[in-house]
């Protein structure tokens, strides 16, 4: 299906319950344009969700894909294990459908990293 | 020590130079010191990869010779940044990591580099090199730092006043450095006058706020 800029997906939210942010346990529903990423949305909705650079470097961001589908056009390190494994980063992430993610996984994301030799992994995990 | 002042101690017994009160009084105000350590080594980690980067940036904007010298000023002030904070990172009990690679690897800030590929003999191939480009990766490369440094002035905001101080001196800095891009690169790319409000600087690499009550004379 073709986008244009000014269609919106529903993107889903999910803040596991044993996260350490204040929403844990909360699910929230944001309408999200094809052009926007989905931090910059939750953030705008009020949504405090982690971050740092917000160009798909850090990896502060991580979250699992648990439906639908994003596009990281300007993720500056995104690889195609992590696509294949299911992680996306929701600072450079934008919906291609509705979507659901799962936030707050910094920490299993870097273990998956260090598992498959990317960085930040192992510099991380190692220090 | 008397024994009526028994309790002046807090958690760290008396001599005992395994702990740091300067790192507990932070943890007793609600801050992992160790998690905050560990993210300000992943921020001079971008400070130190950025002043490379820079370097490089820097000597591709031949000919311009004023974008040259603002380039510079940003270049050396961001090594003033990794200079500012690497005392702290010490105090706070941790170290920078053996191999500059894994330095690289984790700082929170993706590569600077010059926007273009290498040619076929491994030289930079210059032939389609602009300079809106490398402008354009200057800018984004403050950006991020902006974003860094913001996470923590959030996180030490009230809890650990010594981190705060450096950070939003350098905030300062990175705030300066994203205006000065922001004008060069709309007069540059856009043909739009878009002024910074600001260009104060003493000599190169001046870092006025965060060399302007100095924790080091290194920094």
């Amino acid at each position: 299906m073709t986008q244009s800029s000014n269609e919106t997906w529903t993107v889903t939210i999910v803040v596991p319950e044993d996260s350490s942010l204040d929403e844990a346990g909360e699910t929230y529903d944001l309408e999200v344009g094809a052009d926007e990423t989905i931090l910059a949305a939750a953030r705008s909705a009020g949504v405090w969700l982690p971050a740092d650079c917000q160009q798909g470097w850090c990896t502060t961001c991580a979250a699992r894909l648990v439906d639908g589908d994003v596009a990281h056009p300007n993720a500056r390190r995104y690889y195609d294990e992590d696509d294949e494994a299911g992680y996306v980063l929701p600072c450079t992430a934008k919906p291609r459908t509705d979507t659901t993610v799962v936030v707050d996984q910094y920490d299993d994301f870097l273990e998956f990293r260090a598992a498959n030799d990317r960085p930040p992994g192992n510099s991380k995990l190692d220090s | 020590m008397s024994d009526e002042k028994e309790h002046g101690s807090g958690s760290v017994a008396p001599g005992d130079t395994s702990k740091r009160v300067g790192a507990e009084v932070i943890r007793e105000r609600g801050v992992d010191p160790e998690e905050l350590r560990e993210k300000l080594i992943d921020a001079i980690g971008a400070e130190f990869t950025t002043y490379y980067y820079y370097t490089n940036l820097r000597m591709h904007l031949a000919g311009e010779e004023d974008y040259k010298e603002i380039t510079e000023d940003a270049r050396l002030e961001d090594r003033a940044h990794f200079e500012l904070v690497v005392p702290r990172i010490y105090e706070l009990e941790g170290s920078l990591p053996n191999d500059i690679r894994d330095f690289a690897d984790r700082a929170s800030c993706p590569d600077a580099e010059v926007p273009t590929p290498m040619d076929d003999s491994g030289g930079f191939d210059t032939s389609d090199l602009a300079v809106e480009d490398i402008l354009e990766v200057l800018l984004e490369a403050e950006r991020c730092a902006i974003r860094t440094w913001s996470e923590i002035c959030d996180m030490t905001r009230g809890a650990d006043p010594r981190t705060y101080d450096m950070a939003q001196r350098i905030l300062n800095e990175e705030m300066d450095h994203e205006a000065w891009f922001i004008e060069l690169l709309s007069k540059e790319r856009d043909d739009e006058i878009n002024p910074a409000g600001h260009f104060a600087r003493g000599e190169p690499g001046d870092a006025p706020y965060s060399t302007n009550n100095r924790f080091n004379d290194s920094a």
